[in-house]
């Protein structure tokens, strides 16, 4: 593909949770998936990091988490924070998909992904390949993928609801904010440790995050980001889709992306939505 | 099957030795009691983890991945559709939205998915169209393959056991394949290509059909050693299986435990309440009185969800004196005590108390309390403490509310805050904003002027008296001056939405 079409490529990428939401534990396989059918790999990971962000799901759920939240100076209300989460995810996830257009599969893939892509071209992938595979065939087929995907999935979610309940109940709140809340240069990345600790779902950390009373608009625009691209059970599958490497370039990219941008983006949001 | 008995006693070990240890410390050394629990739980876990997963290998070969897969596909659905056809579901989601709905779709479609497989396991369905990057056609022997791969996705052969066929060696596999099972008509024992179409897969190694081949019996039962890094690159297996046809046998049954172990414990043994320990750790004592999210729901001035709008600036007293004070008839009412003076406060001007987060919300009195809360048959308002919370936000209710008979039926647990004397006890009730994992104790103190009586943590009592709001620290604390306190039964909506 040409350069020019590629960044369009990658742009639109970011929009594609709207139309294909999947949360943050599927992404995933579906982005593995699309890989080895030929997906650039710029596209691909825009999608994978945006898709659990920008989706009518999350936007309902963010919306309704803080609908008791009053807009005010350096607060940010309902709208405000749903409009902040998903413009920011969306300028990340754009950010990190441009800075890899001219990496190839092999240098970001693990590289059992990418040898097994050039064994066999992406086209050669699925059932298509068959013919004359019957429908009743693809059909099983299309199952037996969903039964594997959901307990690979589920297996990561369990873990992660795991660790939640116990940081839920057996840590004492009051300590965790006392210590971190007051200052944003502490609380922003504490929330993002939060965020990565708890690996809660995209669809419900909002309502995590609104009651967080002593916590900025900014540590929690911070929790709400970062959350969904990089936790606990996502390091676990990321790790079988990446090369270690990149792994961890990519995690400190949205680390430093995250909370160096949180702060400024609350202030522009609020001055856009000023009592919303 | 030795070591896992093994892991399994050293973690009853560490499990009493820690027990013990945690008991000997000391009751207020915090610090130290957190992080000797959390070791104790830790290791007890880490090594009852590893004798557990000892124990499933040979089980996991013994009934085969796919029959494995389907049926925690199964539990799965069928833990969510228990829970919401017994109603334990009550609790935990709201009865409005879309949250049991959807709870029942996903039951119903784990379950379905799980029964489709179960039942489609023999069918061949085509090939996944990729190398798999493992050298199946090793007819060459002394490898242990020792993982199940199960690709019968559709790619019409078992990997995990068809290469020893040209060795007629002891593979000390432990599939318990019973491979006379193959319905293939290739006989065991001597090779053959592995990658034959003719086997319909995607079943297991349970080989119910009947096998056209031999007679023999090669059952192998030997449970081989555990390490099977074959040196197949993990990775290799890359074709959508993910973590459940993992080579490495400690991943495979991880994630098999990970899958069945916290579903099945917690649906066994939740008491479907939190504890005493999580409501305390959800800043019980550290209430922001009158301020929250929701003030305008326990507002008793307002009927639910309507907004108030604060009186301008701090209530100065010729503002509150311009609005038509409502209900002057007020002082007529029989039978309500302190009406007198209920009435001659709310016409008194207002100043804005000390708190800041005391508000004046225009004129409230005695008549507009009696309007708006109901008194139940013993002649006292009924509020519920997320009411009686929001009342420290709110000035002019606080002055129709004070000294009036109120009840509450709420829980209880020992009061920490300002109670050197031991005269108070707290209560609190639970509010869920969303769904029961984010729910918040509201709480307040209730002072009962001489030594609290003792009641079991987390009891459901019914508690009247009045409510007074004295400054303690920095803000406004709506205190109930106990007159009685009872047990009582809990409400049928424990938490409130």
């Amino acid at each position: 593909m040409r350069p020019k079409n590629k960044v369009l490529a990658t742009v639109l990428s970011g929009f594609l949770g709207l139309v294909f939401p999947v949360c943050e534990c599927a992404v995933v396989p579906v982005v593995r998936r699309l890989v080895r059918k030929g997906l650039p790999i710029s596209c691909a990971i825009t999608y994978l990091l945006s898709a659990p962000i920008i989706n009518p799901i999350v936007i309902f759920s963010t919306l309704n988490a803080f609908k008791n939240v009053d807009a005010s100076e350096g607060v940010l209300g309902s709208v405000g924070m749903t409009v902040a989460r998903i413009s920011l995810g969306y300028v990340i996830a754009v950010i990190v998909g441009i800075s890899l257009l001219r990496k190839r599969p092999g240098d970001v893939l693990h590289r059992d992904i990418a040898a097994a892509m050039e064994k066999a071209p992406p086209e050669s992938e699925g059932t298509a390949a068959v013919p004359g595979l019957s429908f009743n065939a693809k059909l099983v087929q299309a199952m037996r993928t969903a039964k594997d995907d959901f307990l690979d999935t589920a297996m990561y979610f369990a873990i992660g609801v795991a660790i939640t309940s116990v940081f839920n109940t057996q840590v004492n709140q009051e300590m965790v904010e006392k210590a971190v809340a007051g200052n944003d240069l502490v609380a922003i990345p504490a929330l993002m440790g939060l965020a990565f600790v708890l690996a809660l779902c995209s669809t419900s950390d909002a309502f995590i995050a609104a009651p967080m009373a002593a916590f900025s608009s900014a540590a929690k625009l911070a929790f709400l980001v970062f959350g969904p691209m990089l936790d606990v059970k996502l390091v676990f599958m990321y790790s079988s889709l990446f090369r270690r490497k990149f792994m961890v370039g990519l995690c400190l990219a949205m680390f430093g992306l995250v909370a160096g941008l949180s702060v400024p983006w609350v202030k522009l949001i609020g001055q856009l939505f000023p009592t919303f | 099957m030795v070591r896992a008995v093994l892991f399994l006693a050293v973690a009853a070990g560490v499990y009493f030795l820690g027990k013990s240890l945690v008991g000997s410390l000391a009751a207020d050394a915090q610090t130290a009691r957190f992080w000797v629990s959390a070791a104790w739980v830790v290791a007890t876990g880490a090594l009852a983890w590893v004798g557990l997963c000892h124990l499933l290998q040979p089980v996991i070969r013994m009934i085969g991945l796919n029959f494995i897969s389907v049926a925690l596909l199964i539990f799965w659905g069928g833990v969510l559709l228990y829970f919401y056809y017994s109603g334990r579901v009550n609790v935990y989601l709201p009865d409005d939205g879309l949250f049991r709905p959807l709870m029942l779709a996903g039951g119903i479609g784990m379950a379905v998915l799980g029964v489709f497989n179960l039942l489609t396991g023999k069918v061949q369905a085509g090939c996944c169209g990729h190398d798999h990057g493992h050298d199946h056609g090793h007819g060459g022997c002394g490898h242990d393959h020792g993982h199940d791969h199960d690709h019968h996705e559709g790619c019409g052969h078992d990997h995990g056991h068809h290469h020893h066929e040209g060795c007629g060696h002891d593979h000390g596999h432990g599939h318990g394949h019973e491979h006379h099972h193959h319905e293939h008509a290739h006989a065991h024992g001597h090779g053959h290509e592995c990658c034959g179409p003719d086997h319909g897969h995607g079943d297991e190694h349970k080989h119910e059909h009947v096998s056209a081949c031999h007679g023999e019996d090669l059952v192998h039962h030997h449970h081989h050693d555990q390490s099977h890094d074959h040196g197949h690159d993990e990775g290799a297996h890359e074709h959508a299986h993910g973590i459940l046809a993992s080579p490495r046998w400690f991943n495979q049954s991880s994630a098999v435990l990970m899958l069945l172990a916290p579903l099945a414990l917690a649906a066994a043994y939740t008491p479907d309440q939190y504890s005493a320990q999580a409501v305390l750790n959800k800043n019980l004592y550290n209430q922001t009185y009158g301020v929250g999210a929701r003030a305008d729901q326990f507002s008793l001035r307002t009927p639910e969800g309507k907004d108030k709008v604060p009186a301008k600036a701090a209530a100065p007293a010729p503002a509150v004196a311009d609005m038509p004070p409502p209900a002057d008839d007020s002082k007529k009412l029989p039978g309500a005590p302190g009406v007198a003076t209920a009435e001659a406060l709310a016409k008194t001007p207002e100043k804005a108390p000390g708190a800041a987060t005391t508000q004046s919300y225009g004129s409230f009195t005695l008549a507009d309390l009696e309007a708006q809360v109901p008194r139940n048959k013993n002649g006292n308002f009924e509020l519920n403490v997320p009411e009686i919370y929001y009342t420290a936000g709110d000035a002019e209710v606080q002055k129709a509310i004070t000294g009036q008979p109120i009840e509450t039926v709420a829980q209880v647990l020992p009061e920490k805050v300002n109670n050197e004397n031991g005269h108070r006890l707290r209560v609190f009730r639970l509010l869920v904003q969303c769904c029961a994992a984010d729910a918040r104790p509201y709480s307040v103190p209730v002072d009962f002027g001489k030594k609290a009586p003792e009641f079991k943590d987390m009891t459901w009592v019914r508690v009247k008296g009045t409510l007074t709001f004295p400054k303690e620290g920095d803000q406004i604390v709506p205190v109930i001056i106990a007159t009685d306190i009872e047990e009582t039964t809990a409400p049928a909506d424990a938490m409130i939405y």
